[in-house]
């Protein structure tokens, strides 16, 4: 789940983009983890996320997806994701699973310190950290600024840069309206790490002509 | 990936869902995939819908529209006539898929996506302890793609400063010696969407690491996304920090943390 590590973007638009993801490690906790994940799904679920999904079996923006099976369908070792736009919900997720107490490892990728706040309130203190040094190497290979903040919320790659141009000329015509296009975005990513309506609120920059 | 061409009706929906952008018409006006620069991720075949519809059907619809001087355009996220279909792949390029699809299992380590757990577990295996920082150097992300080749290449200029890569990593199971950073031949010329290198080091070292990646940055035809790595002190600071600043680095305003909710956490001697 590096993919969550190099998300772009200014810190204001950050603000609405956190992910939570339960992880599983070989021969600790991932033995007889299928219940555990399943329970952190249904905790992320309670609080109304902008998208939940796993790397198998996709996400809920996904074509045919009932999120209540894909749940009951999870085995050992699933790599489940949520997506949460605001500081106050995210508070009361970790809070939650807290008390869940599922002994598997829960990440947060997000702004780092409304994310070490976040644990304070609830009484913990972060076990570790990791932070982007951000792209090198041959970048004048890469696009703009707007088509990375889109593309880097699925870290692995599956939101084509052209598809995200293609949504961008899709709105600015009124073919598509900002939700529509970022819901068809969001398919592309597989884990369910792509934040849908961060993704709209970009797009819809687009479409006011301020982008 | 391939597509049938009795069934494409040259839509062009999938040139624009292929994350390589590889995907382009023919001159038959049918879509054609570049099997050279593909990376078998099957975002085409998972993301567009199979509508179903008879090739002729569409045909039909579209020299009709046509005669009216109006196009036929499809649903971004349909492929029409259920044209595209992923192939069985035989090794080495089963690998492509290995480290491009996230639904896949990577055999070696477990995990899916590119098969790292980095700290994502680090509350229960101690990978990186008091001391060490951990480093995530994924060539080909974002968006562009990767030959082992060019991962070869950094890894080998990382491995000569003798930095310890993690064993439970796909790219490190694939070093025909991991002293070395050499990778197996026969998988050098096959891309990935992306793939990573994961190592640690003593913390002091950052600045060393940093040093040999600034310098191998130049020599990949890719893009490397960079990732640094500690666990906390118990006062919530992040050892790497200091580090990577004295280095001369920017470090991003957002990451991931590890809240320390695994069990049983992993306690140090």
């Amino acid at each position: 789940m590096t993919n969550t590590l190099h998300r772009q973007g200014d810190v204001e638009s950050l603000k609405g983009d956190f992910v939570v993801f339960a992880h599983t490690a070989k021969g600790k906790n991932r033995e007889g983890s299928a219940t555990k994940i399943q329970e952190f799904m249904r905790v992320c679920l309670r609080h109304n996320p902008v998208n939940i999904g796993d790397a198998k079996q996709g996400n809920v923006h996904q074509d045919d997806i009932d999120i209540h099976k894909l749940i009951s369908r999870q085995g050992d070792g699933a790599a489940a994701a949520a997506v949460f736009t605001d500081l106050g919900t995210l508070q009361k997720v970790v809070e939650d699973l807290i008390r869940a107490d599922l002994g598997i490892c829960i990440n947060i990728s997000g702004l780092l310190e409304e994310v070490r706040d976040c644990c304070k309130k609830a009484g913990l203190e972060r076990h570790s950290v990791e932070h982007s040094l951000g792209f090198w190497g041959a970048t004048e290979k890469l696009p703009e600024k707007h088509i990375l903040e889109i593309h880097t919320m699925c870290g692995h790659g599956m939101v084509s840069f052209n598809l995200i141009r293609k949504m961008i000329e899709h709105v600015k015509l009124k073919r598509l309206s900002p939700k529509k296009a970022a819901k068809i975005l969001a398919k592309c990513c597989e884990c369910g790490a792509f934040n849908p309506a961060r993704a709209e609120q970009l797009l819809d920059r687009f479409r006011k002509g301020l982008t | 990936m391939q597509i049938d061409k009795q069934k494409c009706v040259g839509c062009g929906n999938c040139h624009s869902v292929c994350t390589m952008g590889v995907i382009y018409l023919d001159q038959d006006g049918k879509s054609v995939v570049n099997q050279e620069e593909c990376v078998e991720c099957r975002t085409c075949y998972r993301v567009l819908r199979n509508e179903g519809h008879r090739p002729w059907f569409v045909r039909a619809v579209r020299r009709l529209l046509r005669a009216f001087r109006l196009a036929y355009m499809a649903e971004p996220d349909v492929c029409p006539t259920g044209a595209l279909s992923p192939p069985d792949l035989e090794w080495p390029r089963s690998l492509r898929a290995t480290f491009s699809d996230p639904s896949t299992v990577h055999e070696g380590t477990g995990v899916h996506g590119r098969g790292t757990d980095e700290i994502k577990s680090n509350d229960v295996t101690g990978r990186l302890r008091e001391g060490d920082v951990g480093f995530v150097v994924e060539l080909g992300r974002p968006g562009i793609g990767a030959r082992f080749k060019d991962i070869q290449k950094v890894a080998m200029a990382l491995a000569a400063v003798e930095v310890q890569f993690e064993a439970e990593n796909p790219v490190t199971q694939l070093m025909t010696d991991p002293k070395t950073g050499k990778i197996r031949e026969d998988v050098l010329e096959e891309k990935v969407l992306s793939a990573i290198i994961e190592l640690k080091t003593k913390v002091e070292r950052i600045p060393e690491v940093l040093g040999v990646l600034e310098k191998v940055q130049h020599q990949v035809d890719t893009v490397i996304s960079v990732g640094v790595a500690s666990r906390c002190a118990p006062d919530g600071s992040v050892p790497h920090e200091h580090w990577v600043r004295e280095a001369g680095y920017r470090l991003s305003p957002n990451g991931k943390t590890n809240l320390g909710l695994g069990r049983p956490l992993f306690k140090e001697c």
